[in-house]
């Protein structure tokens, strides 16, 4: 066999180890713009008295950089534990159609692997995940979701995210402001082409168009974190109503 | 170095957050979807992707409106990385340029 040939079917269904790597090697992009947003995290956690013990505590067990933000931003000493336990829930609330997306995909996994794999399931890894399982049933291969890829990618989200913001609390007061230098866009970017790669024509992108103008209006004219919610509820809404006319 | 209310918080957080993670995976893992159904679900990926990153659309800065406007055209064309990067460099630019 040819080094492109060997090369070739590992891209599609290659070994477990390169399965694996292939997971870590496309999370590439996405740690750059993780990467700042990890440090300015840790940074804000410092000066709201969080110790360099007690965030990575937070972001390795919690492991969902919205709803850290938020409670970061909410934090006070002693902490005001139901409102930052319900603000966490409202923000991760989008991983229920998250994980209701993936289920079709999972049912080859026995159930304490499926829910391993899914305490990892964030932004990027789910997106990164279900993108792949789309793009591996089109070509015919079974199982479409391919678990080792999906943990390569999650496992290197999960070591940057939890790394950065430790070393964040630890570097604070030593960072500028990193937002400068646009690290910021890498998330539109990533979510983008990740997009590009589910579009199936104008009439099947109707309900994101409604759902990123209602998120743009509520993330206007409504404080806090209800953007996400509102936006995605309201794109399902649509697509629960157009279904009918096809 | 871990304060008790401190740590109650985060325990609590991380419980919540994960019965975000599994709970449509276990309410749906042994149905059929109907049809219409099943157009929400394939919708719900890039519902909850454009709500994420709204906010980029509605800045009230110039520069990063036009530094989404180029990531979005490399975006309709470009793989991830260059994607990105031309994201990044756009922004961080158009930033320091336009004010």
């Amino acid at each position: 066999m040819s080094v492109s040939e060997a090369a070739s079917s590992e891209a599609i269904d290659g070994g477990s180890g390169s399965e694996f790597r292939r997971g870590v090697m496309s999370c590439v992009p996405v740690l750059l713009g993780t990467t700042p947003y990890a440090l300015v995290l840790g940074a804000q956690a410092t000066q709201k008295g969080l110790s360099a013990v007690e965030l990575p505590l937070m972001t390795g067990l919690n492991f969902a950089g919205g709803s850290e933000f938020a409670a970061i931003q909410l934090w006070t000493s002693p902490p005001h534990i139901a409102l930052i336990v319900a603000i966490t829930f409202l923000v991760n609330s989008r991983h229920f159609l998250m994980g209701a997306a993936l289920a079709p995909f999972l049912g080859h996994l026995p159930q304490r692997k499926a829910f391993a794999a899914l305490f990892f399931l964030c932004d990027e890894s789910w997106a990164l995940g279900l993108a792949d399982a789309k793009q591996r049933t089109e070509a015919g291969i079974t199982p479409a979701f391919s678990l080792r890829y999906y943990m390569g990618a999650a496992l290197a989200m999960y070591l940057a995210w939890v790394g950065f913001t430790a070393a964040g609390a630890l570097l604070g007061p030593m960072l500028g402001d990193v937002q400068h230098y646009g690290f910021d866009m890498a998330f539109p970017a990533v979510f983008l082409v990740l997009m590009r790669g589910m579009w199936k024509g104008m009439a099947a992108a109707r309900p994101w168009l409604v759902s990123l103008v209602v998120a743009a209006l509520v993330y206007l004219f409504v404080p806090g974190a209800w953007y996400v919610a509102a936006g995605a509820v309201s794109g399902l809404a649509s697509a629960w109503l157009m279904a009918g006319d096809a | 170095m871990i304060g008790a209310a401190t740590l109650l918080t985060i325990v609590l957080m991380a419980g919540v957050t994960y019965l975000t993670r599994i709970g449509g995976y276990v309410v749906l893992r042994n149905r059929t979807l109907s049809a219409r159904a099943t157009a929400v679900m394939e919708a719900a990926p890039g519902c909850v992707l454009i709500s994420v990153i709204a906010p980029a659309f509605v800045s009230r800065n110039p520069a990063d409106l036009l530094a989404l406007a180029i990531t979005f055209v490399a975006a309709t064309r470009l793989s991830m990385l260059p994607t990105v990067l031309i994201g990044v460099a756009s922004a961080g630019l158009l930033r320091h340029f336009i004010r």
